[in-house]
């Protein structure tokens, strides 16, 4: 007799897959007509059939090393066509948050963000870091019912050249050590996840390039594709969903831009806000962003409406609450500027100010926990499917 | 010695067993079938299993001794409408459609020669016409000819009636309906091929040389619609290499959710049929699972031996038509390699499920379950495929074992 290796199933990671939307998971026959049916699956690596048996086992480590599950874009076109309804797309899409969960430290903070029963919390935690921030920027207990109290409070400080009114300090002080945490802990995410795919797909030393070359040489690449969602696009049951998301990630990069250049003409050259909001152009473009934004949003959840309906897609608590938690980013954002043309709300724009900052607070952090970590992973997975095409090339 | 005939719902080989078996034992028998002849599904094959048999064998000898009993009384083109009362004693109304030809006929086949008017076969699933006058195979029992109303040309009707020597043309039959006492009904009703164009992915209908396992059968039949050669039907050309798809419509919970128990079998017999055409045919076969019920393992080995067959454990999604060539590429993943495979075949067979004919068929007193298989209720007996997917060994076996039961009813 030869050597006998003993596979365990690890149920505890099953169980895990099937609580985060990955239920049918066990219906698979594996038929293998998923992988077929794929527009996005490579010849060489087909998905999602070889996730679906990995996920059966519950073999965790060899799914958060395989850059195919996050190459998936949840089109349903397997779902659509499997022969024992188990799903597929929604499968793989609960192995992207249990990946995500796995990378990312604070686990705690990954259930609160994908349980309906966290948001409460959730928005606790974010009134603990910005009530405090708050109350030190605009010297004590701003009156949220009173405009010129909060957030258009006189209170100024000049540090160095720069003269920042309360708002501005509070924004910074908030927003600028939390991108720094999670760019930190990402940037930890995004190496050990390549570092093991590297590991699943036997790249040979020689190939092995350093991380400065891979932003060189493939980091341009990948986002071209993705700005143009060349993938996304060749999705068939849900290909309604590759104009809507695209118009969410121009607006998202749109107020992007906005904000770097506010930061710029506000905090460093002193241009302060509020301004104009008919007149200023930097407001004009944070229009087009916002509306962008919204359009892409509210496409994106009536889009998932029709799909559910279809039964090619599910919506779970977690791809709800994404959506919805854009959405209100949206809307708070648009309310405050409006309220000085349409004055009949404009007293309450405290209230709205304070819910727009919790809401952008929330957001910001799903990237780390929630399925936004896509806009790191994918793309990373991404760059590693275009390195990966080069070393096959070569070899 | 029995209270009540005994009623057979169809004259496949379930129904002729059936209606035998319990004719043999002096019970009378009325047996009714929907279509024009007797011999059901076994008669549009070239060989059945177990033996691999022509059907002219097995069905001859049944019709022989079906001759022999004057206590057998057979209606074709006859539906069953309603079933009321109970076990012991049915009443049951049947709806007998016009042939417009009599008993006069004696299959010369005349009229035939002169009708211009033509119909598509569905005995050869469309791949041949007929006259409008046809005789539906050339073992048909009752051995007479059928007129097609609706496909004469002008003037068909007067040239017919005038080929006929016999006076058997009667253009003026009238439906009849009829009604039957008995007292336990034999359900044979068989099965019929799922629709191939609900497949939408694997392109039947659209491309021309993408056909269904039961055309293959018609194609192989010697006295089928291409004389026993399997060709492609765009050029007429042998095929080299024939992919075969199986579970096409079966084990799917999309079309149907269960096995339907033959198509597998029915593969490993046609890449024999082919490798009889020409050894040098490679026949591929994109499986999920081959299944081989019972002994059934020792014909895979045998087709293994004597076919050029090359087995990929994957199933077809995804299947396209080279325009020019009129050849298919056809998409798996190989789940062994774990690689994703493109195979150019000639032609492609779809191993079609069967679906029970009572699916999507509701008649009064008769139950049927959610994918129209008939459930047993007393002195109702399900047998063969309509009961549940079976090859036709074992559908006699249940033919026979339900004689037993509708004896019971009638003594």
């Amino acid at each position: 007799m030869g050597d006998i290796t003993k596979i365990d199933a690890n149920l505890a990671a099953v169980n895990q897959i099937i609580s985060a939307g990955g239920d049918t998971v066990k219906r698979c026959y594996q038929c293998a007509t998923c992988s077929s049916v794929c527009p996005l699956a490579p010849d060489e690596a087909p998905f999602p059939r070889k996730q679906m048996l990995l996920a059966q086992w519950g073999f965790k480590e060899k799914l958060l090393s395989d850059p195919s599950i996050w190459l998936c874009h949840q089109c349903g076109d397997c779902t659509k066509y499997c022969p024992r309804n188990a799903r597929p797309g929604d499968v793989l899409a609960s192995l992207r948050l249990q990946a995500t969960r796995e990378l990312v430290p604070f686990k705690f903070m990954h259930t609160l963000y994908n349980n309906l029963w966290g948001l409460p919390i959730l928005i606790l935690i974010a009134l603990a870091i910005i009530l405090p921030i708050m109350f030190l920027t605009f010297q004590g207990v701003p009156s949220l019912s009173d405009p010129t109290s909060f957030p258009y409070s006189p209170v100024h400080y000049k540090i160095g050249f720069m003269d920042l009114p309360a708002r501005v300090l509070m924004n910074d002080l908030i927003f600028l050590p939390l991108s720094v945490f999670i760019i930190a802990i990402m940037a930890n995410a995004v190496s050990r996840m390549w570092n093991s795919y590297l590991e699943t797909y036997k790249i040979p030393q020689a190939y092995r390039i350093g991380y400065i070359d891979v932003i060189k040489t493939y980091l341009i690449p990948a986002l071209k594709e993705i700005l143009a969602h060349s993938r996304f696009e060749k999705c068939g049951a849900n290909s309604w969903r590759a104009n809507p998301h695209k118009m969410l990630l121009f607006g998202f990069i749109i107020l992007f831009i906005v904000t770097g250049t506010v930061f710029f003409l506000a905090d460093i050259l002193g241009m302060h806000t509020p301004w104009n909001p008919i007149t200023h152009p930097v407001k004009w473009l944070g229009y087009i962003g916002g509306l962008l934004l919204l359009y892409g949003v509210i496409g994106l959840i009536t889009g998932r409406n029709q799909a559910v309906l279809e039964n090619s897609l599910r919506t779970t608590y977690s791809d709800a609450f994404l959506l919805w938690l854009i959405f209100v980013v949206g809307i708070t954002g648009f309310l405050i500027p409006l309220s000085r043309i349409f004055t009949f709300y404009y007293n309450y724009v405290g209230y709205i100010y304070l819910a727009h900052i919790i809401a952008v607070f929330l957001l910001f952090l799903s990237v780390l926990y929630s399925k936004f970590s896509h806009l790191v992973l994918r793309t990373t997975a991404v760059i590693f499917d275009l390195y990966y095409k080069d070393v096959l090339k070569k070899l | 010695m029995f209270k009540k005939p005994i009623l057979v719902v169809g004259g496949g080989i379930s129904g002729i067993t059936a209606a035998i078996e319990a004719a043999e034992m002096e019970a009378d028998v009325i047996l009714v079938e929907s279509s024009p002849t007797l011999g059901g599904r076994v008669a549009q094959l070239k060989h059945y299993f177990p033996k691999l048999c022509p059907p002219t064998c097995g069905l001859e000898i049944n019709y022989k001794r079906m001759k022999a009993r004057g206590n057998l009384e057979i209606y074709t083109m006859a539906d069953v409408l309603e079933v009321s009362g109970s076990a012991g004693h049915f009443k049951v109304k049947v709806r007998i459609r016009p042939r417009y030809v009599n008993d006069n006929c004696t299959a010369c086949g005349e009229c035939e020669k002169v009708c211009e008017g033509e119909r598509f076969s569905d005995f050869d699933f469309g791949l041949k016409k007929t006259k409008a006058i046809y005789l539906p195979y050339p073992m048909a029992f009752p051995t007479k000819y059928v007129l097609d109303k609706s496909a004469l040309a002008p003037g068909d009707l007067d040239r017919i009636m005038a080929a006929c020597k016999y006076n058997a043309i009667e253009p003026d039959m009238k439906e009849e309906i009829k009604e039957f006492e008995v007292g336990a009904i034999i359900w044979a009703t068989g099965w019929k091929l799922y629709d191939a164009t609900k497949l939408d992915n694997l392109g039947f209908g659209r491309f021309t040389n993408v056909v269904t396992n039961m055309q293959v059968e018609r194609m192989a039949s010697p006295w089928g619609p291409t004389n026993g050669k399997v060709i492609r039907p765009s050029d007429g050309v042998q095929p080299n290499k024939v992919a075969f798809v199986q579970c096409a419509g079966s084990r799917d919970e999309n079309h149907l959710p269960y096995c339907s128990y033959i198509c597998c079998l029915a593969t490993l017999k046609h890449t024999l049929y082919l490798a009889e055409q020409n050894p040098d045919t490679e026949s591929l076969v994109f499986y999920i699972d081959i299944r081989t019920p019972g002994r059934y393992e020792k014909f895979l080995r045998r087709a293994q031996s004597e076919a050029k067959i090359n087995f990929i454990k994957g199933k077809v999604a995804k299947i396209e038509e080279d325009p020019d060539t009129k050849d298919l590429i056809v998409t798996a993943e190989d789940t062994i390699s774990g690689k994703r495979v493109s195979e150019r075949v000639n032609m492609v067979v779809l191993a079609m499920g069967m679906q029970p004919s009572m699916a999507g068929i509701s008649i009064p007193g008769v139950s049927i379950d959610e994918y129209g298989f008939v459930r047993e209720t007393e002195g109702i007996i399900p047998v063969g495929c309509a009961k549940k997917p079976l090859d036709v060994m074992t559908s006699n076996e249940t033919a026979t074992g339900a004689v037993i039961k509708a004896l019971q009813c009638v003594k």
